[in-house]
């Protein structure tokens, strides 16, 4: 026993000797329990439903955390352009969002035509109110859904506060519409350095700035140069530059070379649909939106699916991943893991699907076999 | 002038200035020479997403890398949304690339929580880090609140200092050079425009938090001139503030007052070495190294560590370390990022744990570091059901 004392005295000071020796040991003395430890306490969420199939989805959100028993508390508003009679005041929702902290969103319709002539959509209200600046769209090919490109994993971060959608238009002369892009260095360069932080945070390993400054040499020219300021601080992580019609395209014949992608407005709404289009569509692609304060989870791309509406075909897939990144991003990784664990099952056995992956399931059969497959 | 206007938005002033400009392309001589001038700094949005920010975290030496893994476990189990940017310091690099990149990603955190970095290297080139992070960041003032745990004993009770301490020059300019073979001559910096800036954060300080006294610590009656300046410099300051007591005191005086009669202080506003001095003595006081957290603010970033800048390697991952006081530096962090409600809830566990007598071996307790974190997330169960 003595001799076994006086070893163990003599490797830790000889350890204590050696630099690299000790950091090894001090991390294997603490003892890590990532799986074990887990947040205390119950979370609160705003729900806002939204338009078209967007109830439907949400339901089975609920019915597949009711059944893991998640600490999630959920406060639904129902907020709409095109329903404005049913519609919960949009200060009401802001206000309960900015509490929170947490939103898991359907998508809001937005009719062609104003009714009340104003420019500004209800999204975009919603958007400004949270100063949600950031959306992020994390384009990833699932398991057993049959797309065009496999195993792609890429995520479009765009800036959704300016750019083309500044709700600035006016018709100067009759016949002559102008509409105004607005690009500011303050927010180019706070949503470089969100990308930027997003891609340290989630060990990326390269940037992509998608931008047209050859032809917008001064709007999108800005955009670019705040970029590759902020670059500057990242001396870690790769940073590469593309013109938005070049990337259209290789995003289509090549979607491998992406991993994080930035962009203003317009080009990131465009370039989010054709990167969904590509893992297997509007149904299975989750995305957020950011603020300093707050994050709502919505599906990656914004489509409301309304003639689907009550036939109970919708894909809750990208709804039920929103709800998966949202458990991650408020400490509840375990449930997170649980719920992917078994999304992931079901898509892979492939016996159980929804229309748009050509099967003949319907959303609550979809959500029954996910319920199922929990473990 | 619409072209004027037109340029200027084109060409906007880079946020990047000489940014933290690689040391090892400059000579031994400007290293000396340049390095402790104050770095110019400009904003950058920090990183705060969605209600969770990311902290660069700087484990450092010695004991620094198990107390920030108990850091995280209580965070991950409180359900703190902070992230952590982990960055290792390579003690034995003879160059400066690791430094660079975790004072760029302070820049870029704006905060950071750390231990106590070591430098083995004996190159001139090379800096001792602790110094070269507070100079490049411009982390003028340095606090620590000392304040005495009931729970804990201690030679003095009762005790509430608050210790403001210049940060960046003094004798701290790390300006030292040998004129004639065998004579080596250090120089000790102060100028008007820091001390200025220190005094006003300590008369702030005393002035928000409802304190009455504000004691210049100093040794101007042989440093006439350069203590001289610091003392005068805050009787200037002390004359906006008519609520706040000012008088000052001889740093030797200090300290034997800090051992007799420490409840006469209130803030303590001191240059850079009798600063450090002032807190170890206010520490052995309380209860050792173990439990006070400092505060190192800078006008654009702050890092956090615990209040004495000591490694503890003799007791490296021997289990018996004290997490307190990096767990007192995360809660600290906490404050200054705004998650009030988080902060409180480990401070509350922090201090039940303490005040039961939970204690490692340097408080006279006979429990592990192990032993602590398990009681204090037992308390933070407790707080949540």
């Amino acid at each position: 026993m003595a001799l076994l004392v006086r070893n163990v005295c003599k490797v830790l000071s000889q350890a204590t000797q050696k630099g690299a020796g000790v950091r090894t040991l001090h991390i294997g003395a603490v003892r890590h329990q990532d799986n074990f430890i887990e947040q205390q306490g119950k979370v609160k969420c705003t729900l806002i439903p939204g338009d078209g199939v967007g109830p439907e989805l949400v339901l089975s959100v609920q019915n597949v955390f009711k059944a893991v028993n998640v600490p999630v508390e959920f406060e639904p508003y129902f907020l709409s352009e095109v329903n404005p009679t049913l519609s919960a005041p949009l200060e009401q929702v802001a206000n309960s969002i900015a509490l929170n902290q947490v939103c898991l969103k359907g998508i809001l319709a937005t009719p062609d035509h104003s009714h009340t002539g104003e420019l500004q959509t209800l999204n975009m209200k919603l958007r400004r109110n949270l100063d949600l600046y950031s959306n992020v769209v994390h384009v990833k090919s699932l398991p057993g859904v049959k797309s065009r490109h496999q195993n792609v994993d890429c995520v479009i971060i765009r800036e959704q506060t300016e750019g083309e959608y500044s709700a600035l238009e006016h018709e100067c002369v009759p016949g002559v519409v102008e509409c105004l892009k607005i690009v500011t260095a303050v927010k180019s360069q706070r949503i470089a350095k969100f990308a930027f932080d997003y891609a340290v945070k989630n060990n990326r390993k390269k940037v992509t700035c998608v931008h047209k400054a050859n032809i917008m040499k001064l709007g999108d020219g800005l955009f670019l140069q705040s970029c590759q300021e902020i670059a500057e601080l990242y001396p870690k992580i790769q940073f590469e530059t593309m013109i938005v019609d070049n990337c259209t395209m290789q995003m289509v014949s090549n979607p491998h070379q992406f991993d994080v992608m930035v962009m203003p407005n317009l080009y990131g709404n465009i370039v989010d649909n054709l990167a969904s289009g590509l893992v297997g569509g509007a149904g299975v692609v989750a995305g957020a939106s950011y603020s300093a304060e707050c994050v709502v989870f919505e599906p990656g791309a914004r489509h409301t699916y309304s003639e689907a509406v009550g036939k109970n075909v919708a894909n809750p897939t990208a709804m039920l991943l929103c709800s998966v990144k949202l458990l991650n991003h408020v400490n509840l990784g375990r449930y997170a893991e649980q719920i992917r664990d078994a999304l992931n099952r079901v898509l892979n056995d492939g016996k159980v699907r929804t229309k748009d992956l050509g099967g003949q399931s319907s959303t609550t059969e979809f959500t029954t076999a996910v319920i199922n497959s929990l473990r | 002038m619409a072209a004027h206007s037109v340029l200027k938005y084109v060409r906007p002033r880079s946020i990047v200035p000489q940014l933290c400009r690689c040391t090892s392309t400059l000579s031994a001589f400007e290293i000396q020479h340049k390095t402790p001038t104050i770095k110019k700094v400009m904003p950058i949005p920090k990183a705060h997403y969605g209600g969770r920010h990311t902290v660069t975290l700087l484990p450092g030496a010695g004991i620094g890398p198990e107390l920030m893994g108990y850091v995280k476990e209580v965070f991950r189990y409180a359900g703190v949304p902070v992230d952590f940017e982990d960055i290792d310091i390579d003690p034995n690099a003879d160059n400066n690339d690791d430094l660079d990149y975790a004072i760029t990603s302070i820049r870029r955190n704006g905060v950071a929580l750390k231990g106590n970095i070591e430098t083995r290297s004996t190159e001139a080139g090379v800096l001792s880090r602790n110094v070269a992070l507070r100079n490049q960041l411009d982390l003028y003032v340095n606090v620590l609140h000392c304040v005495s745990y009931a729970g804990v004993k201690s030679r003095q009770k009762n005790i509430d200092i608050v210790i403001v301490r210049q940060n960046t020059e003094g004798e701290y300019a790390m300006l030292e050079h040998e004129s004639v073979d065998g004579v080596v001559e250090s120089m000790k910096v102060i100028t008007r425009s820091n001390s200025e800036r220190v005094a006003r954060y300590a008369f702030e300080y005393a002035k928000r938090h409802g304190r009455k006294k504000v004691t210049t610590v100093h040794k101007a009656n042989i440093m006439k001139l350069s203590d001289g300046l610091f003392l005068e410099t805050s009787r200037a300051v002390a004359k906006d503030y008519p609520d706040i007591q000012h008088n000052d005191m001889i740093i030797d005086n200090t300290c034997m007052q800090l051992v007799s009669n420490p409840h006469q202080f209130d803030v303590v506003l001191t240059t850079n070495l009798y600063g450090s001095i002032v807190s170890n003595v206010i520490c052995g006081l309380l209860g050792g190294a173990g439990l006070l957290s400092g505060k190192n603010y800078g006008n654009h970033y702050t890092i956090f560590e615990p209040g004495t800048r000591n490694t503890g390697t003799g007791i490296a991952g021997k289990n018996i370390a004290n997490p307190i006081a990096m767990l007192n530096a995360a809660v600290d962090m906490l404050r200054h990022l705004g998650h009030k409600k988080h902060a409180v809830l480990l401070q509350d566990a922090i201090n039940k744990t303490i005040n039961k007598g939970v204690h490692t071996r340097d408080l006279g307790g006979q429990a592990t570091s192990r032993e602590v974190v398990d009681s204090i997330l037992k308390y933070i169960k407790i707080a949540y059901n």
